[in-house]
């Protein structure tokens, strides 16, 4: 993110948050410094107003004894020295004692009331200075007006210095917090950023793309990793649908184009069309089982499968075990069938069923006459279940295997036998949509012609 | 037999009932799902055979609401949709079969025929007899003029199959999906195997053949 974008970093949503943290972290450090204040110059204030209240609480206890008694201690008081300042006059406004000489102009009237003023005043190095003063008025019962004030400019520079404390804090404390939640909010803009910048590059075609993962194991982390899962997934999905694409244009049209040309000689056949219509609808049934195939294929890769059970392989590999043996021994094939353990896997058992048929009729397909065919069931050393078909036909080569797997693959020696080259897709598709996978190896033959081992591997539940 | 056929792809109907027709059945057609619901409700069918996918009430809306009106006729589903998801919501909206298009003309006549015999028949039986043929549900023993014929488990539930079809014609599809239960169709001839040997058991030695097997189509049972 360049410096410049501002209004952009405004607009998201960590600026936003960092921004509501700043105001809350400010509302916090005001109560806080509010408090400090509050303790500080406001008790002194309020030590102050105590003092006075005492001062005047002995005053009128001096006062009970008579105006002179007043005026006594009023003079003493105000040799002394103190922290407070008095002024008595008599009932005709004449000063009888004290330090200042008349009231302070602004005294409003009433019987006891506060007071602020300023006097002229000098230092005890005798400079004249001006003076704020706050204190107390008080009119005597017998007439005559008692003040005592006391200096507040003392007073008043701390008040100031600690709230200029106070708001020089606040705003630092802002500017910040500011700063930080500016930080924050770039650094995680920039994750977005990078995000974002991935999508796009998606959408413009380029699926190979990917968020970088930093490794802080953070939450744009964890968003990086699932959406390069997602990604991967849609990849994948994209490819086999581009490669379904190409090869359904190139397997179906040439059985299209065979039936297309049997149509126009049997339109042409004197002899009457039925041979060539008989012919034709083989070849639209070996057309529409391909195209079946196809959509199973795509529906199973998809994942739009049906709900998945706890299923007893057991019992399903008895039934296929069953199904297929006397096909085997029709063929005369060997036929060995083994189930060892307790065998349960999540799954839908149809589409197992089916992938497995898949393997045993291409085991039976390819094996030649007085070959063998064999089906295990068992678990393997990390304890899944394995569901593996042997058979002692021709057998893939190791560079093919991962061929034959793609659709509509299908080897050259095989092109003569019927079949859609879909059969190993599907059950690869199958054995993938169940978290498992489709293992091929070498079978039980002779070197040379060691037949095919194909196993179903899935996770046990 | 007397038949409606609910499909709203008025050539699919012309061929559904040009097929059940020539296999002669008598068949009404409704293009559209509320009027096809309502000639169901108020003919006496022997079975109905409904598309899926229907303008208006679509096809399983449309058995939901004859089997909530106490319409009894067995339904055989028609639909491009395959899978055994599909197939189920077909069967528990009160259908009785379920046959994917594309399929054999043979195959949807197999069908319909084999749901009227349900519908007349299903009561419950201990004995099935075809020819000199005879089967014990209880014993689960089977014998053939008066001899007993060994049978294993599957080929029993085979042969209960075809005897409870007998006279009809009995696709491999649908031995597949009801002696089975598999809703594929394996590419080697894993029926024809089963069937020859069940055919070896029970005909073997006996000058009258019982089961026949019908060109194109399938199978069928007959004395």
């Amino acid at each position: 993110m360049k410096i410049g974008s501002l209004p952009a970093l405004v607009r998201t949503t960590t600026f936003r948050l960092a921004l509501l943290h700043a105001s809350i972290f400010i509302l916090f450090s005001a109560s806080l410094l509010a408090y400090l204040y509050y303790e500080t110059a406001g008790h002194m204030s309020r030590q102050a107003e105590t003092e006075l209240n005492a001062e005047f609480q002995e005053l009128s206890a001096a006062y009970r004894g008579g105006i002179d008694r007043l005026n006594q201690a009023v003079t003493e008081r105000s040799q002394a020295r103190g922290k407070f300042y008095y002024l008595l006059l008599d009932g005709n406004g004449q000063k009888l004692s004290g330090d200042f000489d008349v009231l302070p102009a602004a005294a409003p009237a009433g019987q006891v009331v506060d007071v602020q003023f300023e006097y002229d005043a000098r230092t005890p190095d005798g400079e004249p200075s001006r003076l704020s003063a706050e204190g107390r008025i008080s009119r005597l019962s017998e007439g005559g007006v008692l003040m005592v004030a006391y200096d507040v400019g003392q007073l008043g520079e701390m008040n100031r210095r600690i709230s200029e404390v106070v708001w020089r804090s606040a705003a630092v404390g802002f500017v910040l917090s500011l700063i930080g939640g500016v930080v924050i909010s770039r650094s995680a803009a920039q994750r977005a950023e990078q995000l974002a910048r991935t999508t796009e590059g998606v959408m413009a075609g380029d699926l190979t793309r990917r968020a970088p993962v930093l490794g802080s194991g953070d939450e744009f982390d964890k968003l990086s990793e699932q959406l390069n899962a997602m990604l991967a997934k849609l990849e994948r999905l994209v490819i086999s649908s581009r490669s379904a694409g190409d090869s359904i244009a190139h397997d179906l049209r040439s059985p299209l184009t065979r039936l297309r040309n049997r149509l126009e000689a049997g339109l042409k056949d004197d002899d009457g069309p039925r041979e060539a219509l008989v012919k034709s609808i083989d070849d639209v049934d070996s057309l529409l089982e391909t195209f079946n195939a196809v959509l199973r294929l795509s529906r199973v890769q998809a994942g739009a499968t049906g709900s998945f059970r706890r299923t007893d392989v057991r019992g399903m590999v008895d039934e296929l075990a069953e199904l297929y043996q006397p096909v085997c021994e029709e063929k005369e094939l060997g036929w060995v069938y083994e189930a060892k353990g307790e065998l349960f896997v999540l799954a839908d058992s149809h589409l197992i069923a089916q992938a497995l048929s898949n393997l045993l009729d291409n085991a039976v397909k390819y094996t030649p006459v007085g070959g063998a065919v064999r089906m295990t069931a068992s678990h393997d050393a990390n304890g899944d279940v394995v569901i593996s078909v042997v058979d002692s036909g021709p057998g893939i080569p190791a560079q093919d295997r991962e061929r034959v797997i793609e659709r509509f693959v299908r080897l050259e020696q095989s092109r003569s036998e019927p079949g859609s080259g879909l059969g190993l897709s599907l059950a690869s598709a199958v054995a993938e949509a169940h978290s498992g996978k489709l293992v091929l190896a070498d079978g039980s033959g002779p070197p040379g012609r060691p037949g095919l081992k194909a196993s179903i591997v899935l996770p046990a539940a | 037999m007397k038949v409606l056929v609910i499909e709203d792809d008025s050539d699919a109907a012309a061929f559904v009932k040009g097929v059940l027709s020539d296999a002669g059945h008598f068949v009404d057609v409704c293009g559209d799902g509320d009027s096809g619901l309502k000639q169901a409700k108020g003919g006496e069918y022997d079975a109905l055979v409904v598309d899926r996918m229907l303008p208006g009430l679509d096809g399983i809306q449309l058995m939901k609401g004859y089997r909530d009106s106490g319409g009894r006729a067995p339904a055989l589903f028609l639909s491009a949709l395959g899978e055994v998801d599909h197939r189920v919501e077909g069967l528990q909206a009160g259908g009785d079969d379920y046959l994917v298009k594309p399929y054999a003309p043979s195959e949807l006549v197999a069908r319909v025929e084999a749901l009227g015999r349900r519908a007349t028949g299903e009561i419950p039986t201990t004995r099935l007899a075809v020819g000199g043929l005879e089967m014990d549900l209880l014993a689960r023993t089977v014998h053939r003029d008066g001899q007993k014929i060994d049978l294993q488990p599957r080929e029993f539930r085979l042969l209960e199959f075809l005897m409870r079809h007998a006279g009809q014609v009995v696709t491999r599809t649908m031995l597949l999906e009801k002696v089975w239960d598999y809703h594929f169709d394996p590419q080697t001839n894993v029926i024809d195997v089963h069937v020859s040997r069940l055919r070896g058991k029970i005909d073997k030695d006996f000058e009258r053949p019982l089961l026949h097997t019908v060109r194109g189509a399938g199978y069928r049972l007959e004395a």
